[in-house]
């Protein structure tokens, strides 16, 4: 047994798992106010890496100013998302909701297919493509970033569910009516987190374009996003890092074992599996709020 | 005892009809007044309409898809029955709904907080929270506990606290006592009454514990079938026969989910 080998598996494998974990951070946001599963969080992170894009090679404004500046307009584009859409359907089924943010998807991608075609563009964040190199552990520097940033936002939104306007988000999570009865804008804290999420996918966006490039293809890391954001209990925030930690250290080294006597694709084996089990074994996830039954 | 003059009306529904889904009919011209500072109690069976007349008030009707279809409603002299809901508990209307739905993943604290009205300052809303805390020492205790597994008691005192963080000039209640015991029953109402009287604030309170609610209000209105088929003092209605015979005959502590069986074929427009 290689130990260093396999050290270095856990490691890039628990950067890349905090990678799902700044994706799947949006999903909880949105889910936290609203208890709502978000399945356009793929499309907001494609849209807030072509915007990055827009501004920057297009606009030709620098990163520094193109990133915040897509954050702001991605901010405008979720509360539109609920003025426009979500508003009609507050109080209806989760179901028709859920409907409406897989078709929102859809959508987005089609938006972005018919304005900036689907050739992969890449990022150009500029962060150095060789390995750092710590006692023998080659580690990837973009995931070292993106793990810092996963980590950043973390903190930021622990503080910020503690602030009133974060406890009226989770007030209305936990019930729309009772919510209205005490003067709750519920209508303007979804139209919050819808934003604040959206925030989120311009980060995730430009983290996961540098890596993988952007095209339509990063809508798909709902898949890996939704994974991690159930198995640390949805409306975790501390839950959709641990989660990420876990699913990406699995998955890493997991794959380096199966690979060779599946002959590759276990990858998306070991991600479908940790979805699916921890739905039966644990619906609620690590950290997730229990639904909770008394008489 | 009614004699004295009568103060205007804090609120006055007047002939308030409300349709659910467009169709369903469920109250029909209903008219009520709450006479500034006083407790007025709003009784009737299940079914009745109670509910409905509180959410055509608190303007939550709308997130039932129920709207008013005739009448109006006034609050302090102002035609109310076209604002937002948010606006009228930003006016001073508050409606601690049926079922003590508290925010059961926050904490009593967070409870309270989250019912703070926006601009409210933390000094405000830190003294405000203390008030409820002395008129309601049993949830101070308990003020950092997951409020989802409190009591039923505790519930309620929570979801009345919440509702008094909006610093309302009307509370309405929504069946308060339903599934408490008794001494528990006694104790809430006890704690309404004392903040009517240091805070001359006026309540609504919809009942099917009658005898509990006729103890503490000055006038109740009776309500059958989406109508108000009794007016009275609180004396009136106690002394009345049919109330007496359909709603306070089981004596202390009777259950209304026997009586209702009788009162639903009892005639009170006859
Ligand atoms: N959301 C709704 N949609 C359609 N009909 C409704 C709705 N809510 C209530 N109703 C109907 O309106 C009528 C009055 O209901 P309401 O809830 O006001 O009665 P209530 O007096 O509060 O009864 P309870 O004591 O059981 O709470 C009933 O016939 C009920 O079925
Ligand atoms: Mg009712």
């Amino acid at each position: 047994m290689d130990w260093i080998f396999l050290t270095e598996l856990a490691i890039n494998g628990a950067l890349t798992g905090l990678l799902y974990s700044l994706f799947a951070i949006g999903l909880v946001l949105i889910y936290k106010a609203s208890s709502v599963p978000n399945l356009a969080q793929g499309g907001l992170t494609m849209v807030g890496a072509y915007v990055v894009l827009a501004l920057a090679h297009d606009a030709g404004l620098p990163l520094w100013l193109a990133i915040p500046l897509a954050a702001v307009i991605m901010f405008g584009l979720g509360f539109g998302i609920e003025r426009v859409a979500l508003r009609r359907l507050a109080g209806r089924p989760v179901i028709m909701i859920l409907m409406l943010t897989l078709g929102l998807d859809i959508f987005l991608r089609g938006t972005t297919l018919a304005i900036w075609g689907g050739t992969s563009r890449s990022v150009e964040l500029g962060v150095s493509y060789d390995p750092l190199i710590l006692s023998d552990i080659f580690i990837s520097r973009i995931h070292l970033v993106g793990a810092g940033v996963a980590l950043a936002l973390f903190v930021a939104f622990m503080v910020f569910f503690r602030t009133r306007t974060g406890i009226k988000l989770r007030a209305i999570a936990d019930d729309y009516m009772a919510s209205w009865s005490v003067g709750i804008s519920v209508e303007h804290g979804v139209g919050l987190s819808w934003a604040l999420a959206s925030v989120v996918a311009v980060a995730a966006g430009v983290i996961w374009g540098e890596i993988q490039g952007v095209d339509q293809a990063l809508s798909l890391l709902l898949l890996k996003g939704l994974t991690v954001a159930v198995l640390g209990g949805l409306d975790s925030i501390l839950g959709a890092i641990v989660a990420g930690i876990i699913l990406g250290v699995i998955e890493n080294v997991g794959a380096d074992f199966l690979d060779p006597l599946v002959g590759g694709g276990s990858r998306e084996l070991i991600v479908a599996s940790v979805l699916i089990l921890t739905v039966m074994i644990r619906p609620h996830g690590l950290f997730g709020r229990h639904d909770i039954e008394r008489v | 005892m009614q004699e004295k003059v009568e103060a205007a009306p804090i609120l006055s529904m007047n002939s308030v009809e409300v349709l659910y889904d467009n169709v369903m009919l469920a109250i029909k011209g209903v008219s009520i007044q709450v006479p500034t500072g006083e407790m007025i109690a709003l009784l009737g069976s299940n079914g009745a309409g109670k509910s409905t007349t509180l959410k055509a008030i608190s303007g939550l009707l709308k997130a039932e898809r129920g709207r008013i279809s005739r009448g109006e409603i006034a609050f302090q002299g102002t035609d109310i029955t076209e604002v937002l809901a948010q606006n009228r508990v930003a006016m001073g209307i508050c409606h601690v709904i049926e079922g003590r739905r508290v925010f059961e993943h926050l904490t009593p604290d967070e409870n309270l907080i989250a019912a703070a009205p926006r601009g409210m300052s933390r000094s405000v809303l830190n003294a405000e929270k203390e008030k409820i805390y002395d008129y309601f020492p049993r949830l101070a205790e308990r003020r950092n506990s997951q409020a989802g597994y409190l009591s039923g008691g505790e519930q309620q005192m929570l979801a009345i606290g919440r509702a008094l963080v909006t610093q309302p000039s009307l509370l309405m209640l929504d069946e308060p006592s339903l599934g408490l015991a008794p001494f528990l029953v006694a104790e809430i109402f006890g704690i309404l009454q004392k903040i009517n009287r240091k805070e001359g604030m006026s309540v609504l309170l919809v009942e099917q514990n009658a005898l509990a609610a006729l103890e503490i209000v000055s006038q109740g209105y009776l309500i059958e079938n989406g109508r108000v088929v009794m007016h009275g003092t609180a004396a009136a209605l106690k002394s009345n026969s049919d109330i007496q015979e359909f709603y306070l005959g089981g004596g202390e502590g009777t259950n209304f989910h026997n009586v209702k069986h009788y009162s639903r074929r009892k005639r009170w427009l006859s």
